[in-house]
C-alpha cells in the first residue's frame, strides 16, 4: 500500500517533468527552423465572433484559402469566443489581419499604434442598426422603449451595442436606468433577433445586415418581429491589419493582403454570403474618428 | 458527546441560526418580489430549455464533438491536477514548519507560506485563467497554470494540516534515531498523511473536471466552449447533450474516487494485482495521456510562456492594472469606489440568497437522500417508495452538483431578468446538490438508537425529524452551510460574468473595455469579500461546536 502511493507521487513527478523536458527541446529546435525561414510563419486572420459560430467558420476559411491562394503565404483563421479575446490576440501579435467592428478596431488600434484599418465593404461606410421588437407589442417609436425589457448584441459591439446606445441617449433614454431591468447583452445578433422571437425580451438592436441576411434566408419569423427604427449611418466594420506584418512576412505583405482582399469576395459563394457583398473598398483610419468620439462620451473608451 | 449538551451551548446554536435566518430574509429584502421578474418571454424559453433536456441532440456529429471535448477537459483538469499536486507538496511542506528547526523561524515560514496558499485559493480559477489568457495568451497552460494555481492552494492547506496533526511520538522515535530533517519528513511524516492526502486529492478532482469545462469561457477548448457555442446559438438540445457528457465524466470521475477512498480508509490488504495498483497504473496513463496530448496534440510549449514577448506583455498588463501611465484610476476615484462597494453589497446579497435557496431545497429533500432512512434502518419503517425516492433525489443531486454554477446562469438568464435572482438561483442549483448529499451522509452516520426510540414510541416522520433527527445533526449542517457559503462567495463573481449581476457583470464589462484600473477595483472588492466570508464563516463554525 506504501509503495504505490509513493508510485503515483513519483509518476506524476516524473512524467510531468518529463513531458515539460520534452517540449523544451521541441521548441529550441523550431525556433531556430524559424529564424531561417520566415515566411513559414501561418497568417492568422481572426473575425468577432458576432453571428453563428458555424456559419463564420466556414466564411472566414474562404477567406483564408483565397488569402492564401493570392499572397503565396500560408493562411489560418483562429475562431475566438468573445470580441476582447480577439482585440487582445490582435495586441499580442498572435493575430494579423482581423475583421473587426467599428468599436473593436478602434480599441485595437488604440493598442497596437501602427495598426491600420485599410480595407471594408461600401455598406460600411453607411451601416445602421435596427430596432427590433414583437409584433403587436405596442413599441413604434425609441420613446416607448422606456419600461420595456431590452436586449444589446456584444458589449463590445458598434452595431448592436455602441451606436444603438448612442442614438438612445440622443433619444433622452438612459438604457442602463430607463428600461425594466438592466439591458441584456446577448453576445452577439443572431442571438439577439432570436430573444427577440421567442419572447425573451420585447426589445432589442442588432446589425442591419445580419438582420437583412436572416430576412432573406428566412432564419428569422417576420410575422413575429418587426423593425419598428433604424439608425442614421455610421463606419462600422473593417479588416484592420498589424503593425508587425511587414516585419515578420516581408515588406509587400501588407500590400498582397490588401490586394487580395479587393478582390474579394471573386467568385467564392461563402465570402459573398457571409459579407453580404459583392465587392470590397479602400477605407482608413480617419473614418472611425466619429466612432471613438461616441465611445468616449459614452465612457467605454477611456 | 451528544448526552449532555450543556445549555448554553443550546442557546447558542439557537440564536445563531435565528441571525442567519434574519440575514437570509435580509437578503430576500433587496429584490422586489412580483411577476415582473422573469422575461415576457421566460417561461416560453424556459419550456424550450425543458424540450431540449427531454430530447437532446443526438447526432453522430454533436456526439463526436461532445467526445473530443470531454477528453480536452479531462486532459485540462488532469495535467493541472498534476502541477497542483507538486506546488501542494511543495509550499505544504514549507508551510507546515517541519522542515525549520528554531521557533521563530517556523513561525515566520508558517506565516509567509501558509498566506501564499491563502491568497492563491481565494481567488476563483476562472479570474486566473483571464489573467493568465491575458498575460501569456491563449495557450492551455493558461487553462493548466489556472487550475493548478487555486488547487495546489486548497491541497496545500489541507496538506499541511495533516502534517501538523501527525501524532509526535513516532517523529520523536525517528528524530532520537538520528535521521535529519529531510529524512523524518521521508520516513516519518508521509507514510503517516499520504492516505488521508491522496482520498482529499481524489475528491478534489472531481471538483476539477467542472472547473476544467468552464475554462472554455476565456477561449479555451473543452466541453464548456462546446456548451457556449450551442447556447449562443439557442441549440438547446445541442446545449444538454454536451451538458451530459459532463455529468457522466464526472459520475465517472467520482465513482472512481469512491472507490480509491474506499480501498484507502478500509486499510484492507489486497493481494497480487489488486484495486490499488489498477488505480495507480490508471492514473500514470491518464498523467502522461494529458501531457502528451497538451504538448504534442496541442502543440503547446511551455517554454513559449517565458518567451521574451510574453514577458513584455505580462508587464505591461501588471503595469496596466496597477495604473501605471494611467491620468486617473479608477481605485483612487472616489465615485468609482461608490459605485464598486454598491455592487459589492449586491454581490454579498447574492451569496446569502443563493445559500439560503439551496439550504431549504437541501432540507426539504435530505430525509429521503439518507441510505439508512430509504432502507428502513433508522425509522424501523419500509415503504415501497423509499428507493425510488432515494434514487431519484439522489439523481437529482449529482445532475444539480455536475452542472457547473457558471452553465446553470447561462440557462437562467434567458428566463430571468438580469440582476442579483439568476445569480443566486445558478448558485442554488449548483450547491444545493453538495449540500443534500454531504448532509444525507451527516445523517447515515448518525447513532440510530434515538431515533429508533422515538419511532418504537409512535412519533410520525414528522415528529421524528424534528424532535429526533434535527437536534443531533444541526451542528455539522449548520457548519457545512457556512463552509458552502465560503464557497459561493468565491463564485459569485464568475456567475457575474453571463449578466448574472454583481460584481462579476461589471468585471466582464471592464474586461471588454479594456479599462484596467477598473478591474484591480472590482478584484479588490472581491478580495475584501472573501476575506469576510471566511472571516465570518470561521468565527461561527467555532461558535457552533
Amino acid at each position: 500500500m506504501k509503495k504505490w502511493l509513493t508510485g503515483i507521487i513519483l509518476f506524476m513527478l516524473v512524467f510531468s517533468l518529463a513531458a515539460c523536458g520534452q517540449t523544451e527541446d521541441k521548441t529550441t529546435e523550431e525556433k531556430e527552423a524559424n529564424k531561417e525561414t520566415k515566411t513559414e510563419e501561418v497568417f492568422k486572420i481572426g473575425a468577432i465572433p458576432d453571428q453563428n459560430a458555424a456559419f463564420l467558420q466556414t466564411g472566414m476559411d474562404a477567406v483564408a484559402k483565397q488569402l492564401s491562394e493570392e499572397t503565396g503565404m500560408k493562411v489560418e483563421f483562429v475562431p475566438s469566443v468573445d470580441y476582447a479575446a480577439l482585440v487582445t490576440g490582435f495586441q499580442r501579435g498572435e493575430i494579423h489581419l482581423a475583421w473587426f467592428g467599428g468599436l473593436t478596431s478602434v480599441q485595437a488600434r488604440n493598442l497596437v499604434p501602427g495598426a491600420e484599418s485599410i480595407v471594408q465593404r461600401p455598406r460600411d461606410a453607411e451601416f445602421k442598426s435596427v430596432f427590433i421588437t414583437q409584433e403587436g407589442s405596442g413599441i413604434t417609436t425609441l420613446a416607448d422603449l422606456k419600461g420595456k425589457s431590452f436586449t444589446f448584441g456584444s458589449e463590445s459591439s458598434t452595431s448592436g451595442h455602441l451606436m444603438p446606445r448612442y442614438f438612445l441617449t440622443e433619444e433622452g433614454i438612459d438604457p442602463n436606468t430607463d428600461f425594466n431591468g438592466k439591458p441584456n447583452f446577448s453576445g452577439s445578433h443572431d442571438t439577439t433577433y432570436k430573444l427577440i422571437e421567442s419572447g425573451s425580451f420585447q426589445a432589442g438592436a442588432l446589425n442591419i445586415s445580419v438582420w437583412e441576411a436572416a430576412v432573406k434566408e428566412g432564419k428569422v419569423d417576420t410575422n413575429k418581429v418587426k423593425v419598428f427604427y433604424t439608425t442614421p449611418d455610421y463606419y462600422d466594420y473593417n479588416w484592420t491589419i498589424n503593425s508587425n506584418v511587414e516585419e515578420v512576412f516581408g515588406k509587400d505583405a501588407k500590400q498582397k493582403v490588401k490586394d487580395s482582399l479587393l478582390s474579394m469576395p471573386g467568385d467564392s459563394k461563402e465570402i459573398t454570403d457571409f459579407f453580404q457583398t459583392d465587392k470590397f473598398i479602400e477605407t482608413k483610419n480617419d473614418n472611425y474618428e466619429k466612432i471613438e468620439k461616441v465611445a468616449k462620451e459614452l465612457e467605454i473608451i477611456k | 458527546m451528544m448526552k449532555r449538551i450543556p445549555s448554553l451551548q443550546l442557546h447558542k446554536r439557537f440564536i445563531l441560526t435565528v441571525l442567519l435566518l434574519a440575514v437570509f430574509v435580509w437578503s430576500l429584502t433587496s429584490i422586489h418580489w412580483n411577476s415582473e421578474l422573469f422575461h415576457a418571454g421566460g417561461i416560453p424559453t424556459m419550456l424550450q430549455i425543458v424540450e431540449g433536456l427531454i430530447q437532446p441532440n443526438v447526432e453522430p456529429r454533436i456526439l463526436l464533438v461532445g467526445l473530443e471535448s470531454a477528453w480536452i477537459t479531462l486532459a485540462y483538469a488532469v495535467a493541472g491536477m498534476s502541477l497542483a499536486i507538486i506546488y501542494a507538496f511543495i509550499v505544504g511542506v514549507l508551510a507546515s514548519g517541519t522542515l525549520t528547526s528554531s521557533n521563530f523561524s517556523r513561525f515566520i515560514s508558517k506565516v509567509f507560506f501558509r498566506g501564499i496558499l491563502g491568497f492563491t485559493r481565494s481567488i476563483h480559477e476562472l479570474i486566473w485563467a483571464w489573467l493568465f489568457v491575458a498575460a501569456v495568451g491563449l495557450s492551455p497552460y493558461a487553462a493548466i497554470l489556472a487550475l493548478a494555481i487555486p488547487y495546489g492552494g486548497i491541497l496545500g492547506r489541507i496538506f499541511a494540516d495533516m502534517l501538523n496533526d501527525v501524532p509526535k511520538e513516532p517523529i520523536i522515535a525517528l528524530k532520537a534515531a538520528g535521521s535529519s530533517r529531510l529524512q523524518t519528513l521521508f520516513y516519518g511524516y508521509l507514510p503517516l498523511v499520504w492516505a488521508d492526502f491522496i482520498s482529499y486529492t481524489m475528491y478534489r478532482f472531481e471538483c476539477a473536471i467542472r472547473s476544467s469545462a468552464i475554462m472554455s469561457f476565456v477561449g479555451l477548448g473543452g466541453l464548456g466552449f462546446q456548451i457556449q457555442l450551442a447556447l449562443a446559438d439557442l441549440k438547446y438540445d445541442a446545449v444538454w447533450t454536451f451538458v451530459f457528457y459532463l455529468i457522466a465524466l464526472v459520475i465517472l470521475v467520482d465513482a472512481w474516487s469512491h472507490w480509491v477512498r474506499m480501498g484507502l480508509t478500509n486499510h484492507k490488504r489486497i493481494k497480487g494485482f489488486g484495486s490499488g495498483w489498477m488505480s495507480v497504473l490508471f492514473a500514470t496513463l491518464l498523467v502522461v495521456g494529458s501531457w502528451i496530448y497538451i504538448t504534442i496534440g496541442e502543440n503547446a510549449r511551455l517554454f513559449e510562456l517565458l518567451s521574451e514577448k510574453n514577458m513584455e506583455y505580462a508587464k505591461k498588463f501588471f503595469g496596466g492594472l496597477l495604473g501605471i501611465n494611467q491620468e486617473n484610476p479608477a481605485f483612487l476615484d472616489a465615485e468609482s469606489w461608490a459605485l464598486a462597494l454598491r455592487l459589492t453589497m449586491e454581490t454579498l446579497e447574492m451569496s446569502i440568497m443563493a445559500i439560503g435557496f439551496s439550504t431549504i431545497v437541501a432540507f426539504i429533500t435530505v430525509i429521503p437522500a439518507a441510505r439508512n432512512i430509504a432502507n428502513g434502518n433508522l425509522t424501523l419503517k419500509k415503504r415501497w417508495y423509499n428507493w425510488p425516492m432515494f434514487g431519484l433525489i439522489r439523481l437529482l443531486y449529482i445532475f444539480s452538483r455536475s452542472v457547473p454554477e457558471l452553465v446553470w446562469a447561462m440557462m437562467i438568464i434567458f428566463i430571468f431578468k438580469p440582476g442579483i435572482l439568476p445569480g443566486a438561483l445558478a448558485l442554488a442549483l449548483h450547491n444545493f446538490g453538495i449540500l443534500g448529499k454531504l448532509w444525507a451522509e451527516v445523517i447515515e452516520d448518525m447513532d440510530p438508537r434515538p431515533i429508533r426510540n422515538l419511532a418504537t414510541a409512535g412519533a410520525s416522520k414528522i415528529e421524528i425529524f424534528f424532535y429526533g433527527v434535527l437536534p443531533i445533526v444541526l451542528p455539522r449542517f449548520l457548519t457545512y452551510i457556512l463552509y458552502r457559503w465560503e464557497v459561493i462567495m468565491r463564485t459569485t463573481i464568475v456567475v457575474g460574468f453571463v449578466g448574472a449581476g454583481g460584481l462579476g457583470m461589471d468585471f466582464k464589462l471592464a474586461m471588454s473595455y479594456f479599462d484596467y484600473t477598473q478591474i484591480t477595483l472590482l478584484l479588490l472588492c472581491y478580495m475584501i469579500l472573501v476575506l469576510i466570508a471566511d472571516f465570518a464563516s470561521e468565527t461561527t463554525r467555532k461558535a457552533v461546536k
